[in-house]
């Protein structure tokens, strides 16, 4: 079709009523020359007219072919379809705005899981090719560790002797700076990163350039490379930031470049310095690099992982004490940064997807009730000549209009849901995910939107066409098809319940498994205990006493305030994601090798931790300040470490020490045991922990703990003047109480209990209304029966249940295929669920009881109207 | 229908009313008249299949057409060849020839 022709059509789709004009005045043209012709060949005047419209057999017939000749007829017959559905709909105000609501409200929901979906699955990485990256990891699979970090030297050896990437980067995960110099000291997310790791990203600056490789080495390494948003936020995008100096940590160092907007890497950073090791200060068995590399052009991932087991045999028979039995791991990046959402993101979308099922029956069900009072104008219009096809198309037309409508609202509801769904989230989220609108997210709610108007459409358009046109017009628009539209609607109700009670035992897990998860005791007590990290600059604090110092003042000065029952501090906060594994050597066991030896927590604290904390001291003492720099090593233990070791006898008094076996770090004799706690996750965790006193391993970063005797969060006024009285140039980080800490550690596992109670509540309603709605509707079209019923001596009580029973019936099948269902369905969910069976019989009895009540309930009131039909007037209502 | 007349195909039709209009603009009356009157009243058509047929033309634009004054000066609508019409008689009547050429040899000699 060229365009010539599209414009004709055009037009005589807008200029119909010229088109049709021009039409009768050129057959009336022709009309009367032959009837004047047949005047002259000497007809009467009634003959010559009635010849002359002979010849044309029939008029209208012609004028319809001239019609079909414009090539828009079934242009045509659409738009007046379209024009009479909305008159239709129109029409009836509240049935339209019950469907569309439900209609959006469901594809509003899945629009929304979708782009969130979308935003971690499907959406490229924002870097050029970004399907060639790679993430590379050290692994032990021997030992059954599939990731443990990569150690320099062996980056070093990979960058020499693979040929099958452009480039490998390597880089620390996001870390805290402090900014001071300009304006309030701010801590900063930074990373160290290696030179080269933002060209492995294909990422270039936005101003000035990367780093070199001579600034990637100590001492030559003063410079800094700035994210957007800080430059903008901190420094007023000052053009001329090249080249000046900015105190990080307390050092100073030259910008040299800033960053494109939105670019942060790898999760959170916004500033990047060098990482600037050599393989003295970390060694081959010192692991936690993590490493990113670009696959060349026509390289798989499955070659690049064949050269890297060569690349890593090889460097293991170099180096066969430290790298026994490592491997390298080579994975997507896209894959390797979803994959911790992937599982909950597909389960969600197949709730989702239920939930939208449970919508479409639902309005069926309406429509089919809509029809069966239409039935009469339908066999009106089939009686008139309007195909069967046609008031299919018709009916259609209908169905696509209000799906159209509650497609555009569900997009709209969707970017609402969106945002509510992304506050609901309560870390700050990796850069990479976007959940903006895209094309992909346009084209799945109009493919959802066209599915719907097909399942909610089509079964009761088929079903309604096909009534006996004779029946209908006698019968005064009820009977024939009643009954069978009633079956249908039964159906769709039993499919209904049957969906609500997968996803209310969905739910019902998720929630159980959720509420458990939040009372796990996780061996301290979080109650009224605030936290907040100090970072002291090494440049500042350089000799170790003095940063012992600092945090001893600090926690005495933090012991007066009013209210604060106990403080103290520690290096890694349990649950905030914070953790220090160390290998662990105990005397009188067999020296294991570095790659052999058991990992464990290992804690810096100061005296008092433990008090503060509400973790028991087992056995033995808590640390003193007598347990200084200079004083024997000591350590305390949990329970875990004590029971595996020393099963039968007390622990204390025995001695361990940690780092790589041959460092031969001094020993610490074993002071106390405590209970053990869930330091990484409180869904599980084996690991085993060790406490050291901070004035004999003094880090320069501590997170400080207090409890009040009121709410922690009133004490954040007091502590920030008790940090700023020591150094004023000091800020304060991740202010949070205990509770908040542990409650954002599991907003995975919330998030999505609250997602799928949300759902499920929704398919439950409408199951319920879809359940009143059939009831009620065979109340109606059975009121003469009933009214017979009675006339005949049934009670009221018959009657009711006679209602209730129909409708308790569909209840008990819809609910025991559910349950066959849900079984089949919920082991699917199993990974997300903590501490409960996928089939918990306890929320397989209690969801079906509740669904059940509901329905009675549902079935309750349509069947006391039923007891209240008068025979006399049931019988005359015919 | 007159049964006794030959029936025109379709594309015959077509071909017969590009001809007709190859020597200046005629209404549709004009073209059935002299459809008759040429074929001495061996081919008949219909107004039914005539004006369909001038539509399905207009639509392809092989003719256009314009309102004027009728022989009797009432205003009618005339249609006449645009180019593309031009080519396509041309086109059809050599195929015409060739088919009709050939069906009259088989006629003859076979």
């Amino acid at each position: 079709m060229n365009l010539k022709t599209l414009k004709q059509r055009w037009y005589a789709l807008t200029h119909k009523d010229k088109l049709e004009d021009e039409l009768d005045e050129e057959l009336r043209f022709h009309l009367e020359r032959e009837i004047e012709q047949n005047l002259k060949n000497g007809m009467s005047p009634e003959e010559a007219r009635y010849a002359a419209f002979r010849t044309f057999g029939s008029l209208d017939q012609s004028k319809e072919a001239c019609r079909d000749a414009r090539g828009v007829r079934m242009i045509e017959n659409i738009l007046q379809d379209v024009r009479y559905s909305l008159r239709l709909l129109v029409k009836n105000p509240a049935f339209t705005f019950v469907v569309v609501l439900t209609l959006a409200l469901g594809i509003g929901a899945n629009t929304a899981i979708f782009s969130f979906a979308n935003g971690i699955l499907l959406r490229p990485l924002p870097y050029p090719q970004s399907d060639r990256l790679a993430v590379l990891d050290e692994t032990a699979l021997k030992r059954g560790i599939n990731s443990m970090g990569v150690s320099y030297p062996n980056f070093l050896d990979w960058r020499e002797q693979n040929s099958v990437f452009t480039g490998i980067g390597v880089y620390f995960n996001d870390n805290r700076f402090s900014l001071s110099g300009v304006g309030e000291p701010i801590e900063v997310r930074g990373s160290r990163i290696s030179h080269g790791l933002f060209e492995v990203l294909g990422v270039k600056p936005y101003l000035g350039r990367t780093f070199t490789a001579t600034e990637d080495r100590p001492e030559e390494d003063a410079v800094l490379i700035l994210g957007h948003r800080l430059w903008q936020n901190h420094f007023g995008a000052d053009p001329g930031i090249l080249g000046k100096k900015v105190v990080i940590s307390q050092r100073p160092r030259t910008v040299v470049g800033v960053m494109p907007p939105g670019f942060r890497f790898p999760e959170v950073s916004e500033m990047w310095v060098p990482l600037a090791l050599t393989t003295q200060t970390f060694t081959r068995t010192d692991h936690g690099l993590l490493a990113t590399a670009r696959l060349k052009n026509g390289i798989s991932f499955a070659q690049a992982q064949a050269e890297m087991n060569n690349v890593a045999a090889h460097i293991e028979t170099q180096n066969p004490i430290t790298n026994e039995g490592l491997g390298v791991s080579v994975k997507s990046l896209h894959q390797d940064l979803s994959g911790n959402y992937r599982e909950a993101l597909l389960i969600l979308l197949a709730v989702v997807a239920c939930v939208l099922l449970v919508a479409c029956v639902n309005v069926a069900n309406l429509m089919l009730a809509r029809l069966t009072a239409r039935q009469k104008e339908l066999a009106l219009r089939s009686a008139l000549g309007a195909s069967r096809w046609r008031i299919i198309r018709q009916l259609l037309m209908e169905s696509l209009i209000l799906s159209v409508a509650g497609g555009v609202l569900g997009l709209a509801l969707s970017i609402w849901a969106l945002q509510l769904l992304l506050r609901a989230i309560p870390i700050e989220l990796p850069f990479w995910m976007d959940f903006g609108l895209d094309l992909r997210v346009l084209s799945f709610t109009v493919l959802v939107t066209l599915l719907t108007a097909f399942l909610f459409g089509v079964a009761p358009a088929l079903q309604t066409s096909r009534v006996d046109l004779n029946s209908t017009l006698k019968e005064g628009g009820r009977g024939a098809g009643a009954t069978s539209s009633s079956r249908s609607r039964s159906l769709l109700v039993v499919t209904e319940i049957a969906l609500s009670v997968v996803l209310l035992v969905g739910a019902g897990l998720m929630i159980k498994s959720f509420l458990r998860l939040r009372k796990v005791d996780v061996g301290l007590n979080p109650q009224r205990v605030l936290s907040f990290g100090v970072m002291l600059p090494r440049a500042k604090y350089t000799e170790s006493e003095q940063r012992a110092t600092f945090f001893k003042n600090l926690v005495e000065r933090m012991r007066t305030l009013p209210g604060v029952e106990a403080a103290s501090a520690t290096a890694t906060l349990p649950l905030s994601g914070n953790n220090w594994g160390r290998s662990l050597t105990v005397e009188e066991f067999p020296v294991l090798s570095v790659g052999q030896a058991p990992m464990i927590q290992h804690t810096v604290v100061t005296p008092g931790y433990f008090q503060t904390m509400g973790i028991r001291l087992l056995a033995g003492r808590d640390f003193t300040d007598s347990d200084a720099r200079d004083a024997p090593k000591v350590t305390i233990i949990d329970e875990r470490l004590a029971r595996e070791y020393w099963p039968n006898a007390s622990a204390l008094g025995k001695r361990v020490r940690f780092g790589p076996p041959e460092d031969n770090e001094p020993w610490h004799t074993v002071i106390g045991v405590v209970n053990a706690v869930r330091h990484r996750r409180m869904q599980e965790d084996t690991s085993k922990s060790v406490y050291l006193p901070h004035a004999q391993i003094p880090v320069n970063r501590l997170t400080l703990v207090a409890r009040s005797s009121f709410d922690p969060t009133n004490l954040v006024g007091a502590v920030r003047r008790e940090v700023s009285q020591l150094d004023p140039d000091l800020p304060l980080s991740d202010v949070a109480a205990m509770e908040q800490v542990m409650a954002e550690s599991i907003w995975q596992p919330r998030l999505y209990a609250l997602l799928f109670a949300v759902f499920a509540g929704g398919a439950l309603l409408l199951a319920v209304i879809g359940i009143y709605g059939v009831m009620a509707y065979l109340v109606i079209t059975r009121t003469h029966e009933i009214g017979l019923r009675m006339a005949l001596g049934a009670t009221a009580r018959d009657v009711f249940k006679l209602i209730v029973g129909r409708g308790m019936m569909l209840t008990t099948v819809g609910v025991l295929l559910g349950i066959g269902g849900a079984l089949a369905l919920t082991r699917l969910m199993r990974g997300l669920l903590f501490n409960i069976s996928a089939t918990d019989p306890a929320t397989f009895i209690l969801i079906p009881v509740l669904l059940v009540l509901a329905a009675f309930l549902a079935c309750f009131i349509p069947a006391r109207r039923a007891t209240r039909v008068d025979p006399l007037v049931a019988l005359r209502y015919e | 229908m007159k049964k006794q007349k030959a029936d025109l195909l379709q594309g015959t039709l077509e071909l017969l009313v590009l001809r007709l209009l190859s020597s200046g603009s005629l209404n549709g009356w004009d073209i059935m008249q002299r459809i008759q009157l040429i074929s001495d009243e061996v081919l008949s058509v219909t107004p039914g299949a005539l004006y369909p047929a001038l539509h399905r033309l207009e639509q392809r634009g092989l003719i256009s057409a314009s309102w004027g004054p009728s022989e009797n000066n009432r205003k009618a609508k005339f249609y006449q060849l645009t180019s593309t019409g031009r080519k396509q008689l041309e086109a059809q009547r050599r195929q015409w020839e060739r088919f009709s050429g050939a069906v009259t040899m088989i006629l003859r000699d076979a």
